[in-house]
């Protein structure tokens, strides 16, 4: 990465000691998909403004441009704490954790705002704010896991045994989650939450403000992945930067 | 596989010795059982047979937290866990050590806080004996697998107590909703369901894996 051998002279040669070629390149990526989440979230808000009210659930209804991309990434995130964790464990390098904490992070911002966003539809078509929806539990259980997820990694202080202690409990989150749809469709399962788009419920002139939704969602996830990438990346040159301070003194 | 026996029987005999884990279990299942109690909307016999099953397993899953706590505070002391990790051949089989253990230390306070269950709460457990050991000893399997797992990563963070419950509850969901599925059948004269125990068959099976190939980067020197 870098020829220098005194490298505490050159800090912008000592940034990019230890992290990995990919790594380097998040910063980059980020500018790209900052300027794509940009212009796409002004077509976004346009887009959901004019789309038409629903005629039986109201203004409620335009929460479909939120939520279920919500849920998407939330998935998509704690997927790619999975994958991270399983990489980190089979390699051995330390970009693939720092990946996974992201992936965890941001996975939890997301199934938070799903969390809140659901309740508040819930409400106006349902009538109540929560049921024990499949659905529902199930995405309430992985939020749980993946807070427990980001304590553990807080309780377990930085270094690589919280790194494999992460990793290992991501392992038993991933497969948490077929476990407990398996459960439900055992024991109780009846759903009120609605199905898939394929099944065409959407109405005319509501698919594209809810294409535009994920699209903007989507930019949102790999924008905020690839910051807190970055940010992680950059709190280990703080530290190995600190620690060469202590030597030098 | 010696291995496991090793410590297995080490596990055993240090807690034969001490005796302290398994009444600490014991006195707290038995206290929750006696909370409960007042908790209860009323006491009809009916109202405490439908929610028995319930409950019980609340109280095995509460005893089964406190005793996984200390599961590895005692090979704290001295570096042990670091002896542990050194010891030839694979770290999984410490795993199984371990995880027999606690298993065994479990059900024995499972068969006490059912006996006062039985006494407090009025209900015949012995017409299903059979059905009702399988459904707990299955269920506790899985609790004891997941269980060790993560309280051997608990023991070593900071606030150690505090954290384990909260990584193992949620893993702990699918086994409490097979196991409380199955009692609540069973309890009512009805035949084991079968779905229930393919469930917790299922969870055990994934748990043991997870928990065997995982052990070995949980452990270090």
């Amino acid at each position: 990465m870098t020829q220098n051998t005194n490298s505490s002279s050159h800090p912008t040669a000592s940034l990019h000691e230890g992290l990995s070629p990919l790594e380097e390149r998040v910063g980059r990526w980020r500018v790209f998909v900052g300027v794509g989440l940009a212009l796409v979230t002004i077509v976004y808000a346009w887009a959901v403004v004019q789309a038409p009210v629903d005629s039986s659930q109201g203004i409620i209804q335009k929460i479909l441009y939120v939520h279920p991309p919500l849920a998407y990434g939330a998935y998509l995130g704690f997927v790619i704490t999975a994958i991270g964790g399983f990489l980190y464990l089979w390699r051995g390098r330390e970009d693939f954790d720092r990946l996974a904490v992201s992936g965890a992070e941001v996975g939890v911002l997301f199934c938070t705002l799903m969390l809140i966003t659901g309740p508040i539809w819930a409400r106006g078509t349902w009538g109540r704010w929560w049921s024990w929806d499949p659905r529902l539990t199930v995405t309430l259980l992985l939020w749980f896991v993946y807070l427990a997820y980001l304590l553990l990694r807080s309780f377990a202080g930085p270094g690589p045994r919280t790194a494999r202690f992460a990793a290992v409990y991501s392992m038993v989150g991933l497969v948490l989650i077929p476990l407990n749809y398996y459960v439900i469709e055992i024991f109780d399962n009846r759903s009120m939450h609605p199905d898939n788009l394929e099944k065409g419920s959407l109405g005319d002139g509501m698919g594209w403000p809810f294409l535009m939704g994920n699209l903007a969602l989507g930019f949102a996830f790999v924008y905020l992945l690839l910051l807190r990438w970055d940010v992680e990346a950059r709190r280990l040159f703080e530290r190995r930067r600190e620690a060469e301070q202590d030597v030098d003194q | 596989m010696n291995i496991a026996l090793a410590i297995l029987w080490k596990d055993l005999i240090t807690e034969w010795r001490a005796r302290d884990r398994v009444i600490a279990m014991l006195l707290f299942s038995l206290l929750t059982a006696v909370i409960f109690y007042f908790a209860l909307p009323d006491q009809r016999p009916e109202t405490l047979r439908a929610l028995t099953p319930g409950l019980l397993w609340t109280a095995y899953l509460f005893a089964a937290i406190l005793g996984l706590n200390r599961s590895f505070a005692l090979e704290l002391e001295n570096e042990a866990l670091s002896g542990l990790a050194l010891a030839p051949g694979g770290r999984g089989w410490i795993f199984l050590g371990k995880m027999a253990a606690n298993f065994i230390l479990l059900s024995l306070v499972q068969v006490l806080t059912a006996l006062a269950f039985a006494i407090f709460y009025g209900i015949d457990f012995g017409s299903s004996i059979g059905e009702l050991s399988l459904t707990i000893g299955l269920a506790t399997l899985g609790i004891c697998s997941v269980g060790t797992l993560l309280a051997a990563m608990a023991v070593r963070t900071r606030l150690r107590e505090v954290l384990l419950p909260i990584l193992l509850l949620p893993a702990l969901v699918p086994i409490l909703a097979g196991a409380v599925r199955a009692t609540l059948s069973v309890m009512a004269g009805e035949e084991l369901p079968f779905s229930a125990i393919q469930l917790l068959i299922v969870i055990d099976g994934i748990y043991l894996v997870v928990s065997f190939l995982g052990f070995d980067y949980i452990l270090d020197e």
